[in-house]
């Protein structure tokens, strides 16, 4: 069963523009002039339960306001959401009982409070009995290995401390779906590693199903099983992670160590990385070229040493929204 | 219910690391009590003579008693939070809580006034019991009255004062019309009491916020009788649900114009 369906979402924002200085100001007051801007337009996707799916695309591509539409913060212009079978719109309350939502770039902890009490204020707030609220914090205090700082007051916890326990709050109530946006925004890769392992053991855990918007390609590639990636308000892929490595760009990277020089130059499909002398680089779009026709080309008995890889996710996803500008 | 009484013991928990803040309010608070009971002693030559019904100690009580409702609100920094909430969509992510957002701001700032409430109801009795000496007779029921008619008079300036910073959701800044408020019910009900006023503004005043506001129970701390008492406690309620429904309307048509661009 799907967990989340949208369909036709659109959304578009007033926006008031003004011209510049002091007489433009003057101006907007007398008559303002306003733009639309198109935020979101005609998306479509499904998520079913427990999959940890990756929602990503360049800044202003529309992801915030598609989670915030389906988190109930805002209202489409257009479209149908339903997220556990409830119209975010409509049944805000029930629908908030059923999800959880991380904002990266928000706190929703109260600073003054030790992450302890903030969890007993979330349990109270989502009407949970008193002794199930303490069982869930053990529980979850132990997952996410909160017991040095659970007394300490949030404002004195490190990003990485207090991420984890905006992520612990959110799960307080159980959620079957939950929101992260940017959660490892601003983290070191050490604590990056360890929330994506923590991700990953609740996804396991509690087969919550995970909606996840990130620019950590880190993230994406380690997390998720799928990705649709939305530009200029519009899905432009919506595939497996599969998929989307190896078959999107059909482009394998081939580093070798040879025994004497190779000129591949205008050799078709083949680009060259680089070069320096005994050790080459090579990009090889097997669509045009197979690998092994490129590995003859280099003469297998002149390597010493080879390597052949995928083109990095990273490469791929800047490229699809290069092209799709 | 239960989670609106997590929300103000939450604010107490958090309010009770600043006590140190409300005393330095305290200075206000004692320097304009100071001024005011100089100035009644200086209108009253002789000490028992009535101005418009009200004694000098019974002034002097009365502005004790609504210096401390009118300081206790705190509606400038209130307003300020509310309508810096909206501009900066931060109430868009009180939206997907279990909670109603009125409901959720008034139990926030009843945590905050509470420490604040006691203590300015400590230190300025102390202060009027120096300097006035003797206490207005109140029985029992009398204080009951004036409690819970302070209370409700707290709570209809939170939601008028939440209404004005909601305002932020049609235009840029609700600060001005705050000012305006602030100023009316400053004057009118908390520095000179309804009865100072010419009748024909009397009869308009028993109409507005200005009566049930700090009037009401300042009045019946001065001057107790238990049929003003009901009198007073029925307006301040219909001023309650009033008070409501216009928060309640300006939220939910404003929550629609929300716009939380990026992050």
């Amino acid at each position: 069963m799907a967990v989340i369906e949208v369909k036709n979402l659109s959304k578009s924002f007033k926006v008031k523009l003004k011209e510049k200085g002091l007489k433009g100001s003057l101006k907007s007051i007398i008559k303002p002039k306003y733009k639309t801007i198109k935020a979101v337009r005609n998306v479509s996707f499904s998520v079913e339960k427990g999959e940890i799916i990756a929602f990503i695309g360049p800044n202003g591509a529309g992801k915030s306001t598609t989670i915030k539409m389906m988190t109930s913060i805002l209202y489409p212009d257009k479209g149908s959401i339903k997220v556990m079978g409830l119209d975010p719109s409509r049944d805000r309350k029930a629908l908030s009982y059923e999800i959880g939502t991380v904002f990266g770039q928000k706190e929703q902890l109260w600073t003054h409070l030790t992450p302890y009490d903030n969890f007993k204020f979330f349990g109270a707030i989502y009407d949970i009995p008193e002794k199930a609220i303490e069982k869930k914090i053990d529980e979850l205090r132990e997952l996410f290995e909160l017991d040095s700082f659970i007394n300490t007051p949030v404002r004195n916890l490190s990003l990485g401390q207090r991420i984890r326990c905006e992520i612990v709050a959110s799960l307080i109530h159980e959620p079957k779906v939950l929101f992260l946006d940017e959660p490892t925004i601003g983290l070191d890769p050490v604590v990056k590693e360890n929330i994506r392992t923590l991700i990953k053991r609740m996804n396991k855990e509690y087969k919550t199903t995970i909606f996840l918007t990130s620019h950590d390609v880190g993230d994406i590639e380690k997390l998720c099983k799928r990705v649709i990636i939305i530009n200029n308000g519009t899905v432009v892929m919506d595939d497996t992670m599969e998929n989307l490595k190896y078959h999107y760009l059909n482009k394998k990277i081939v580093e070798a160590k040879m025994k004497e020089m190779v000129n591949l130059e205008d050799e078709e499909g083949i680009t060259i990385l680089k070069d320096k002398g005994y050790n080459l680089k090579i990009e090889v779009d097997t669509t045009k070229k197979s690998v092994s026709d490129a590995l003859k080309l280099l003469n297998p008995d002149n390597i010493i040493d080879i390597n052949i890889s995928n083109v990095p996710l990273e490469d791929i996803i800047s490229d699809i929204y290069k092209n799709r500008d | 219910m239960k989670k609106y009484l997590f929300i103000f013991k939450s604010e107490i928990m958090t309010n009770l690391q600043y006590v140190f803040n409300i005393f330095v309010g305290f200075i206000g608070y004692f320097v304009m009590l100071f001024i005011l009971f100089n100035l009644w002693e200086y209108l009253y030559s002789d000490p028992n003579e009535l101005i418009n019904g009200y004694s000098m100690t019974s002034m002097m009580w009365y502005v004790v008693i609504t210096e401390i409702l009118y300081s206790v609100v705190g509606g400038r920094t209130l307003c300020k939070k509310i309508s810096n909430d909206v501009k900066s969509g931060n109430v868009a992510y009180n939206i997907n809580k279990p909670y109603s957002y009125i409901g959720y701001s008034v139990s926030s700032h009843f945590g905050n006034m509470f420490i604040k409430f006691i203590m300015y109801v400590i230190l300025g009795l102390g202060f009027g019991l120096i300097f006035i000496k003797k206490l207005p007779n109140l029985s029992l029921v009398g204080i009951i009255f004036v409690l819970v008619s302070s209370f409700l008079g707290l709570l209809i300036s939170t939601l008028l004062i939440l209404s004005i910073g909601l305002f932020s959701f049609y235009i840029e800044d609700s600060g001005p019309f705050y000012w305006v408020y602030s100023k009316l019910i400053l004057v009118m009900g908390t520095l000179f009491p309804i009865e100072y006023f010419p009748t024909i503004v009397q009869k308009i005043l028993v109409y507005t916020p200005v009566y049930v506001v700090n009037y009401g129970p300042a009045k019946l701390f001065v001057d107790f009788d238990i049929h003003k008492g009901i009198g007073i406690i029925l307006a301040q309620i219909i001023y309650v649900i009033i008070a409501y429904l216009i928060c309640n309307h300006i939220y939910r048509k404003g929550v629609r114009r929300i716009n939380v661009n990026g992050g």
